[in-house]
């Protein structure tokens, strides 16, 4: 087979793994070398879907002898199957790099043969790459559950991060969709190299080559299995702070096998609630909220008409409106329509003049939003309340319902 | 009769330029850069009621407005006026000089830390678009492998970043020869073992350094392998890669179609 057919086959076999950042590693063009890790990251391209390219992300093989029932590559398949040699990968990998096509290499695998054996191959490529052609780009490599602790350090010396997907959002609904695997067995990997990268942490880096710099990342299957999204959010949030995982990536299940145990083959990608997740994902790592802030017990699933920013605003209406001007940062970030670079020049700026509305649109707050939610100095004192009953359909995207648009472009008295 | 003052489009040729406006007490009403393509600004007629007034660039004089800038705000403010000059947006460079009329005037103190003042925010979202273009493209370069082993790229950006994408290259690739041509602007920036240099390629046609080889070709072969049908969505692709960029992107671009 040549190296064509098996890119072809083993890109496709990758494409569901949606994780493509390339961020958060500074590692400098070794002397002699090529290419270094940028720490903000670099889009490449953007595929047909939109997603942002930047690794190239393969399968090292497909050939598995798992079989996960959502996953294409499972051995009861029967699909062409194809293997790259490490020679290849390394070959692909410097010469689209060379190109500027990639910010490196997202190397993943199916479980041929057993765990060490897929894992010494992965090891093998990137450090091949890494000491015979001095690579300084990116290095994202899979860890491979159940493969042992030498590999796994091993690989973290020249991986820039290394992810273990969990798949299936509960311990339960794993087992009975991918029967060789359980929570305990990806828990396991996960926690080793957490702790080595403890270890070999920032006070040993100075000593030696560092430890996964750009740290660990998991992805889960949203919609495969019956979990709420309080559930996933609550297991993210303990990704992020017990492993120290620096990214959750969520997939929204694209039925590729028939499976009983599946949703039917016709069934829609749930991309609006992946985007939902994503948006609360972001509100966790930046804004401070917490998961059990984001959703509840009686508010288990998110919002699928308002971004979950704006459904906590609707659910605490004791909080606004927020005072532009005295307000502390944290109370402003809070805020529907800002985001946290106009939070911080609304911070920086207010310490100079009194901001008026038409700064802050320059500064990128969206007021279409915000202004339901924000003090200013010329609303009446009988206004300064908010009513989410009211609130809430001026804020849903006005195609969902046509009558809504009557209401959109009516002065409504509120406070702006 | 107030005067159109004419440099060589560069920031230094700016602040050159401010700096003898100050140093003469010179009453300006446009600047006229001249981009060395026969037409000074933006290609329309002289205003007939200003004379045209040309300054050299000095570069004793930009270092000193530099100083000036340092010692009134601060070197983060100093990048976003180059930033902003580099958008070539008619009209900027008075933007940015009724900018540094009020910073050195000195009345208000504060005035080089607030970046919401009436003069800086529209400069910081012009340096804002300036600076995410620069940004975007260090992704879309895309270089083919010449015969001699130098790499070349051409790109056609909107603004003028060719500069401000100079030291990510010469780290990234800086064991290697290569060579990114902005061919609106018809100048290219050169990176060999003895460091980075200016050069022009006269009557370069555009499109001559696209070249393809089997790796062009492999990774189009990933690109398309890569699309998930069920998710396809040409708007958010749209919104992401803006079409104009597509043709120098083999992946996007119909010159590299298969022969
Ligand atoms: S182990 Fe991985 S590749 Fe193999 S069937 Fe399961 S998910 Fe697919």
């Amino acid at each position: 087979m040549d190296i064509r057919e098996k890119l072809r086959i083993l890109s496709a076999a990758a494409k569901y793994d949606v994780s493509c950042s390339s961020s958060g590693s500074n590692r400098c063009t070794p002397p002699g070398g090529l290419g270094d890790a940028c720490s903000a990251g670099i889009c490449h391209t953007w595929a047909a879907d939109g997603r942002c390219v930047s690794l190239l992300k393969v399968l090292l093989s497909n050939a598995c002898k798992y079989d996960c029932a959502y996953c294409a590559n499972r051995r009861s398949n029967d699909i062409p199957r194809a293997t790259f040699t490490p020679k290849e990968l390394i070959d692909l990998t410097v010469e689209f790099y060379r190109r500027n096509y990639i910010e490196g290499l997202f190397l993943s695998s199916a479980v041929i043969k057993n765990p060490d054996y897929t894992m010494e191959l992965l090891v093998k490529v990137a450090k091949e790459l890494r000491t015979v052609h001095r690579f300084g780009g990116y290095i994202h490599l899979k860890a491979i559950p159940g493969a042992s602790p030498r590999l796994l350090t091993e690989a973290g010396f020249y991986a820039d991060r290394s992810s273990v997907n969990i798949e299936v959002p509960s311990d339960k609904s794993l087992q009975y969709l991918a029967p060789e695997k359980n929570f305990a067995s990806i828990y396991a990997p996960m926690n080793f190299l957490a702790e080595r990268k403890l270890e070999y942490g920032p006070t040993a880096r100075l000593r030696g080559p560092s430890f996964l710099p750009a740290g660990q990342s998991t992805q889960m299957i949203v919609g495969a299995s019956g979990e709420s999204d309080y559930q996933i959010l609550s297991l993210s949030s303990g990704f992020y702070n017990r492993q120290k995982l620096k990214r959750v990536y969520y997939s929204g299940y694209v039925p590729i096998n028939a499976d009983k145990r599946l949703p039917v083959l016709t069934t829609k990608p749930p991309l609006a609630r992946e985007h939902r997740l994503y948006q609360a994902d972001w509100l966790m790592r930046f804004y401070n909220f917490r998961y059990d802030e984001i959703l509840d017990e009686a508010h288990p699933n998110l919002d699928l008409e308002l971004d979950p920013k704006i459904g906590w605003a609707l659910r605490h209406p004791e909080f606004f409106p927020v005072d532009i001007q005295h307000a502390d940062y944290e109370a402003i970030l809070r805020v529907p329509g800002i985001g946290v670079k106009s939070a911080q020049l609304i911070v920086s700026g207010r310490r100079f003049s009194k901001l008026r509305l038409e700064q802050l649109k320059k500064m990128g707050v969206v007021l279409k939003r915000a202004k339901y939610f924000i003090y200013h100095p010329d609303t009446p004192a009988s206004l300064r309340r908010l009513y989410p009953e009211m609130v809430r359909p001026l804020l849903l995207p006005r195609s969902k319902s046509g009558q809504l648009d009557l209401f959109a472009g009516s002065p409504l008295a509120l406070p702006a | 009769m107030s005067l159109s003052i004419q440099y060589d489009s560069s920031f230094e040729g700016f602040l050159s330029a401010v700096f003898e406006i100050y140093r003469q007490h010179l009453d300006v009403g446009e600047f006229r850069p001249d981009r060395g393509d026969g037409n000074l600004g933006d290609g329309t007629p002289g205003d007939i009621f200003m004379q045209p007034f040309r300054i050299e660039t000095s570069e004793d004089a930009a270092n000193r407005l530099h100083r000036a800038i340092l010692n009134f705000a601060s070197e983060e403010v100093y990048n976003l006026l180059h930033a902003a000059l580099l958008s070539e947006e008619p009209g900027v460079e008075m933007k940015i000089l009724a900018y540094l009329k009020k910073l050195f005037s000195g009345t208000d103190p504060n005035y080089g830390r607030n970046p919401a003042s009436a003069e800086m925010l529209p400069l910081y979202k012009i340096a804002q678009s300036v600076r995410r273009e620069a940004g975007g493209l260090l992704g879309l370069v895309r270089f083919a492998v010449g015969p001699d082993n130098v790499l070349y790229a051409e790109i056609e950006p909107r603004f003028n970043v060719l500069q401000l994408m100079e030291t990510h290259f010469s780290k990234r690739f800086a064991n290697e020869k290569w060579l990114i041509y902005d061919s609106r602007r018809d100048y290219g920036i050169y990176h060999d073992e003895f460091g980075v240099q200016v050069v022009n390629l006269p009557g370069y046609k555009s499109g001559s350094m696209d070249l393809k080889d089997a790796f062009t070709d492999l990774w189009k072969e990933f690109y398309d392998s890569i699309a998930i049908k069920e998710r396809e969505n040409p708007k958010l692709l749209r919104r992401c890669l803006p079409v104009r960029y597509w043709n120098h992107l083999p992946e996007r671009s119909v010159r590299f179609a298969a022969t």
